[in-house]
C-alpha cells in the first residue's frame, strides 16, 4: 500500500505507457494522442457561441462530430482525466496551488495558446510524435521532434531571463530543526472522492458500454494511461528542457525507452493489418514543431503534462489548459489560408514504404541509436563543464523516510 | 502528527529554500542556482509543493555529486536536505 502511495520511477512508468501505447492501437486502430480532441472541444465551445464549424476544413480533417463520450479519444481522456484524478489522490497530491503571480499567469497562457497552436499545426503532440508518430513509421514525427527539441531550447532560453526567474531567494539560517512540512490530513476527503470516481468509473462503463462494445475497453486504457502519467509524473516537456537547464536525462532516457519498447509492438499490428497513420511531412510540422517546443517550455507542460497538474489542483496548469484550447481554436481559424502552402502539398511520407518493412524498421532503431548517442555526448559534455570548477568531494548517500 | 513537527536534526542547517507554490521547472532552476551560492559541506533545505520535484532535486544533486541527506514527502508537500 506505501508503495502504491509513494510516486513511482519514470525509468518504468514510460516503458509501460510504451507497450499500453501499442495495444491501444493494435485493440482501436486509433492512436493515443490528445491534441484533437481538445480541439474537438474547442470546436463545442465555438457551436456554443453560435459559431457554425461546418465551414472549417480542420474539423472533417479531424472528424468533429458527436459529443466526447460518442468518440474514442472523447471517451479515452476522459478516462486519463479520471485515472490521473484517482491516482493523485492516492498519492495524496491534491491540492489547490494558485499561481504565485501575474507573470506565471501569462506564461501559462500564453505558453498554452503556442503549444497549441503548433501541435495541431503538426497534426498532433508529443504524443502523436514519440508514442504514436515515431512507432507508426510516419517521418512527420521526426521532423516534428526534431523541432520541437529546437523550440524547447529556445523557449529555455526565455524562461532563463531575469523575468522568469523565481522571486524565491533561499535564507541563511543556523538551525537544527526540520521546517514542519505537516498538512492537514486529507484521508477522509480524499477516500469520499475516491468513492465518487468508482461510482463515476461505473456510470460511465454502463453508458458506454451501451454506445459501442469497444468504449468500455478505451475506457481502461484511458484510466491506466492518466494513473501512470501521475504515479510518475511523466512529463515529456521536462524531458527536453532539464537537459539545458540542468543536464538531467532521466525523463529523456525513459521516454527514449518507451519508443524503444513500443515500436516492436506497433510494428506488428501495422504488418497484421492495422493501417498506420501517417502525416503530411512538410513545413506545417516544421514550424508546428518549434512553436510547440517554445510554448510547452513557456507554459511548463505539455498536453500531458497539463493535465496530470491541472488534477492535482495546480491552477497554473488548468490556464495551460485553457490556453491549448485557445490555440487550436486559432489553428482551426487559419488553416485554410495556410494548409496549402505549407501542409497539402507536403507527402505523406512512411518509412515502411520507403525502406520496406523491415528497412523501415531498421532505420527506426538506427535512428533511436543516434538519438541515444546525441544524448550521452550532450550529458557528458555538460557535466565535464559544470564539475571543471569543482572536483567530486563526498560519497553519495541517501535516507529516504 | 503533532509531535513529528519541527523534527531535531544532528547536523546544522545553513539555508533554507521555500519554494511552496512555485511550479515547474522553477523549483529546479532556483535550487541549482541556489546551490552556486553555498561552500563545500553546507546544507540546505528545501521546500516543495511541486510533485514533479521529486525526479529533478535529488537528481540533480547527485549528479553535482551533492549530498541527498533526506526526501521527505508529507501528501503535496515535499522537503529535501542537500550537502553541498
Amino acid at each position: 500500500m506505501n508503495r502504491l502511495r509513494k510516486s513511482w520511477d519514470p525509468l518504468i512508468v514510460v516503458p509501460i505507457l510504451g507497450v499500453l501505447s501499442a495495444y491501444f492501437f493494435g485493440f482501436t486502430s486509433k492512436q493515443w494522442a490528445v491534441t484533437g480532441e481538445f480541439t474537438r472541444w474547442g470546436g463545442h465551445l465555438m457551436n456554443f457561441v453560435g459559431v457554425d464549424t461546418s465551414k472549417f476544413s480542420y474539423f472533417k480533417l479531424i472528424k468533429f462530430q458527436g459529443t466526447p463520450l460518442d468518440r474514442i479519444d472523447g471517451v479515452m481522456i476522459i478516462g486519463m482525466f479520471i485515472g490521473i484524478f484517482v491516482s493523485a489522490l492516492i498519492s495524496n497530491n491534491v491540492k489547490f496551488r494558485l499561481p504565485q503571480s501575474k507573470t506565471r499567469v501569462f506564461q501559462a497562457l500564453g505558453g498554452g495558446i503556442l503549444a497549441g497552436f503548433g501541435a495541431r499545426l503538426a497534426m498532433g503532440c508529443n504524443l502523436a510524435a514519440f508514442f504514436t508518430g515515431i512507432p507508426q513509421f510516419s517521418l512527420h514525427a521526426w521532423i516534428f521532434s526534431i523541432f520541437t527539441v529546437l523550440g524547447t531550447y529556445v523557449g529555455t532560453k526565455i524562461i532563463q531571463r531575469p523575468m522568469f526567474q523565481s522571486k524565491i531567494k533561499m535564507k541563511k539560517v543556523h538551525k537544527k530543526t526540520l521546517y514542519s512540512i505537516h498538512d492537514k490530513d486529507h484521508t477522509t476527503r480524499n477516500n469520499w472522492l475516491l468513492v465518487l470516481m468508482a461510482v463515476l468509473i461505473l456510470f460511465l462503463f454502463f453508458i458506454e458500454y451501451n454506445k459501442q462494445s469497444l468504449f468500455p475497453l478505451v475506457l481502461v486504457f484511458g484510466l491506466l494511461f492518466g494513473f501512470l502519467l501521475e504515479k510518475g509524473q511523466v512529463c515529456f516537456t521536462s524531458g527536453f528542457r532539464d537537459l539545458w537547464t540542468a543536464g538531467r536525462s532521466n525523463m529523456t532516457v525513459a521516454i527514449l525507452l518507451g519508443m524503444i519498447i513500443s515500436t516492436v509492438g506497433t510494428f506488428v499490428f501495422i504488418q497484421n493489418g492495422i493501417p498506420a497513420t501517417i502525416h503530411w511531412a512538410g513545413l506545417n510540422t516544421v514550424f508546428g514543431g518549434f512553436i510547440f517546443g517554445v510554448g510547452i517550455v513557456i507554459a511548463g507542460g505539455c498536453e500531458t503534462g497539463w493535465m496530470y497538474r491541472a488534477m492535482e489542483g495546480q491552477v497554473h496548469y488548468m490556464l495551460v489548459g485553457v490556453g491549448n484550447v485557445i490555440g487550436s481554436i486559432l489553428l482551426v481559424l487559419v488553416w485554410d489560408q495556410i494548409a496549402p502552402f505549407l501542409a497539402y502539398n507536403a507527402p505523406e511520407v512512411n518509412l515502411l514504404k520507403v525502406f520496406g518493412p523491415y528497412g523501415g524498421l531498421i532505420v527506426t532503431y538506427i535512428g533511436y541509436g543516434i538519438m541515444a548517442l546525441l544524448l550521452w555526448l550532450y550529458v557528458r559534455w555538460y557535466f565535464r563543464k559544470v564539475n571543471k570548477k569543482q572536483a567530486p568531494t563526498t560519497t553519495v548517500q541517501e535516507g529516504l523516510s | 502528527m503533532a509531535e513529528e513537527e519541527n523534527k531535531k536534526t544532528d547536523y546544522t542547517i545553513d539555508y533554507f529554500l521555500n519554494l511552496e507554490g512555485e511550479p515547474c521547472p522553477f523549483p529546479a532552476m532556483t535550487t541549482v542556482n541556489a546551490y552556486n551560492d553555498m561552500k563545500d559541506g553546507e546544507i540546505i533545505e528545501i521546500i516543495s509543493d511541486c510533485p514533479q520535484s521529486i525526479n529533478n532535486i535529488p537528481v540533480d544533486a547527485r549528479n553535482r555529486n551533492h549530498e541527498v541527506l533526506l526526501v521527505e514527502q508529507n501528501g503535496p508537500t515535499l522537503r529535501y536536505v542537500i550537502r553541498k
